[in-house]
C-alpha cells in the first residue's frame, strides 16, 4: 500500500500566514487580514478571494515576495517529517507557484499550487487550483491507495473530504469549522501532528 | 513486561442522565475538569493521548485548543447510534502496542492511575475494578486466587462489593470488533486480571456530589489539583 501525505502550506507547513507577510510589505496588513479571515471562514469563496489578493498583491516584484518567503518561520517537526519521506510528500496549496515554488522546493516535496506568471511587470492569474483535483491525480496518475490529508481552511475541505484520513491541524489558528467538519482527526501543535502522521 | 504507548479517553457521549448539556468529562470538580485530571493522570505515563469527542465535539475542542495541545481528537461522527467500545476502537485505530482505556467522566487520584499503570505493565489485559458507590454501577464478582484477583462476570442485578471501574489496559486492537458496552467485549475473555482502583465515575447528580466530597475527603492530603 503506497500512502501520500498530502499538506496545506499556509499556516500548516508556515507558521504563520504567507499572504498578509506580503501585504505587510505594502502596508496592508490590516485589510488582507480581513480578506484572510472571511477566506478560511468561507465567506467568500477561495477563488474570489485569491483574484482579489492576487491583483492586490501582485504589484509586488517576485523577487521581493520570494525573499519575504523565505523569512517566514515553518513548523520544523512538519518540515523534519516532510524530509524524512519527500518522495511521498506533497504540497496542496491555493496559493501561486511564483511566489512559494522556491520553498516548496527546498521542501523538497511536490507542489500541487494554484499558477500564476509575470507579464511586463504583472502578476497574471493562469488557474486557481481545486484541491479535490490534486487528491485524484495522486490516486490516478501517481498510483496511491492511500491518501492522509492535513489542512486548515475551507479550500482544504475538497482534499480533506478526498482522502482516506484527514486530519484538521489548529497548530497556528483555529481550524475553520468547514475543515473540522470533513477530519477524523483534530491536532493543536505539530509534535503531536507528526506523532499522529507516524502511526497511519 | 510491556510498557503502555498511549492513552484512549471515551468523550463522545451525551451524558443524557446528568443533562448538563455539556460534554460530561468538563463538568468541574474544584475548579478542574474531569477532563484535564485525567489528561494529568496519564500524560506522565503514555507518549499519546487520544481524546475521542463527538458530542458537543466544539466545546472540547476549544478546550483543548487553550488547556491540553498535546492531545489528538478523534471525531466520532457516530456517537448518538454508536457505545463507548466504539469509541475505543476508534481512539486506538492507528496506536500499537499496549493502551489505557478510561471514559471521560472518571475522576481519581494520579497516584491511583499511577498505580493501576504499574500493575498493568505485567499482564496483557487489565480490568480496573473500584468499591461500588455509583447510581448506576455494573457489578462485578471475582475471585482471588495465588495473591491474584480476576474479574469472573459483569452483572447489572447481581449486587457485589465491587463495580466496573471503566478503566482498563488492554492491546490497540482490543475493541477493533466490538460495537457494545465495553464490559460486554471484556466478557468475552474472561477471567481477567483485575486492580482495585479509588475513583469515581459520574453519571448523575448524585454520583456527582459524591464524587466532589470523596474526591476532597480522600486526595486532598495526596495531591494538589
Amino acid at each position: 500500500m503506497r500512502t501520500a501525505f498530502c499538506f496545506d502550506l499556509d499556516g500548516t507547513i508556515t507558521a504563520t500566514e504567507l499572504l498578509p507577510c506580503i501585504a505587510s510589505h505594502l502596508g496592508i496588513s490590516s485589510e488582507m487580514a480581513t480578506l484572510t479571515r472571511a477566506t478560511m471562514e468561507g465567506t467568500i469563496s477561495f477563488e474570489e478571494s485569491l483574484r482579489l489578493r492576487c491583483l492586490i498583491l501582485g504589484m509586488v516584484p517576485a523577487e521581493v515576495v520570494h525573499g519575504i518567503v523565505a523569512s517566514v518561520p515553518l513548523n520544523g517537526d512538519i518540515v523534519q517529517f516532510i524530509g524524512a519521506r519527500a518522495s511521498d510528500c506533497f504540497v496542496v496549496t491555493g496559493n501561486l507557484d511564483v511566489w512559494i515554488g522556491p520553498l516548496v522546493n527546498s521542501l523538497r516535496a511536490t507542489l500541487y499550487s494554484s499558477e500564476g506568471t509575470f507579464s511586463e511587470g504583472r502578476l497574471v492569474l493562469n488557474s486557481i487550483l481545486d484541491k479535490a483535483t490534486a487528491i485524484d491525480d495522486l490516486r490516478t496518475r501517481c498510483g496511491y491507495s492511500r491518501i492522509i490529508a492535513v489542512g486548515d481552511g475551507a479550500n482544504d475541505v475538497p482534499m480533506l473530504r478526498n482522502a482516506d484520513v484527514a486530519i484538521a491541524f489548529g497548530g497556528v489558528h483555529k481550524p475553520s469549522n468547514a475543515a473540522l467538519e470533513e477530519s477524523d482527526y483534530v491536532t493543536y501543535c505539530q509534535q503531536a501532528l507528526c506523532k499522529l502522521l507516524k502511526g497511519l | 513486561m510491556q510498557t503502555i504507548k498511549g492513552a484512549v479517553i471515551a468523550a463522545a457521549g451525551l451524558g443524557s442522565r446528568l443533562g448538563c448539556g455539556v460534554p460530561k468529562c468538563l463538568i468541574e470538580v474544584e475548579g478542574v475538569c474531569l477532563l484535564s485530571h485525567l489528561i494529568r493522570c496519564v500524560e506522565r505515563h503514555v507518549e499519546v493521548i487520544h481524546v475521542v469527542v463527538g458530542y458537543r465535539e466544539e466545546l472540547i475542542q476549544e478546550y483543548c485548543s487553550t488547556h491540553h495541545r498535546n492531545v489528538v481528537l478523534v471525531r466520532n461522527a457516530l456517537y448518538r447510534s454508536t457505545m463507548t467500545s466504539s469509541s475505543y476502537a476508534l481512539g486506538a485505530k492507528h496506536l500499537d502496542g499496549k493502551i489505557l482505556y478510561l471514559d471521560g467522566d472518571l475522576l481519581m487520584a494520579e497516584t491511583e492511575c499511577s498505580k493501576f499503570v504499574e500493575a498493568a505493565v505485567n499482564v496483557p489485559v487489565l480490568v480496573g475494578i473500584t468499591g461500588t458507590k455509583s447510581d448506576n454501577p455494573v457489578y462485578v464478582s471475582t475471585v482471588h486466587t495465588g495473591g491474584t484477583t480476576k474479574v469472573t462476570g459483569f452483572s447489572y442485578d447481581h449486587a457485589s462489593s465491587h463495580e466496573w471501574a471503566n478503566v482498563l489496559c488492554a492491546p490497540a486492537d482490543f475493541f477493533s470488533e466490538s460495537s457494545g458496552h465495553v464490559f460486554h467485549t471484556l466478557s468475552a475473555h474472561l477471567p481477567l486480571p483485575a486492580h482495585e482502583i479509588v475513583l469515581y465515575e459520574i453519571d448523575t447528580d448524585n454520583d456527582l456530589k459524591n464524587a466532589s466530597a470523596g474526591f476532597l475527603r480522600q486526595f486532598s492530603d495526596q495531591e494538589t489539583l
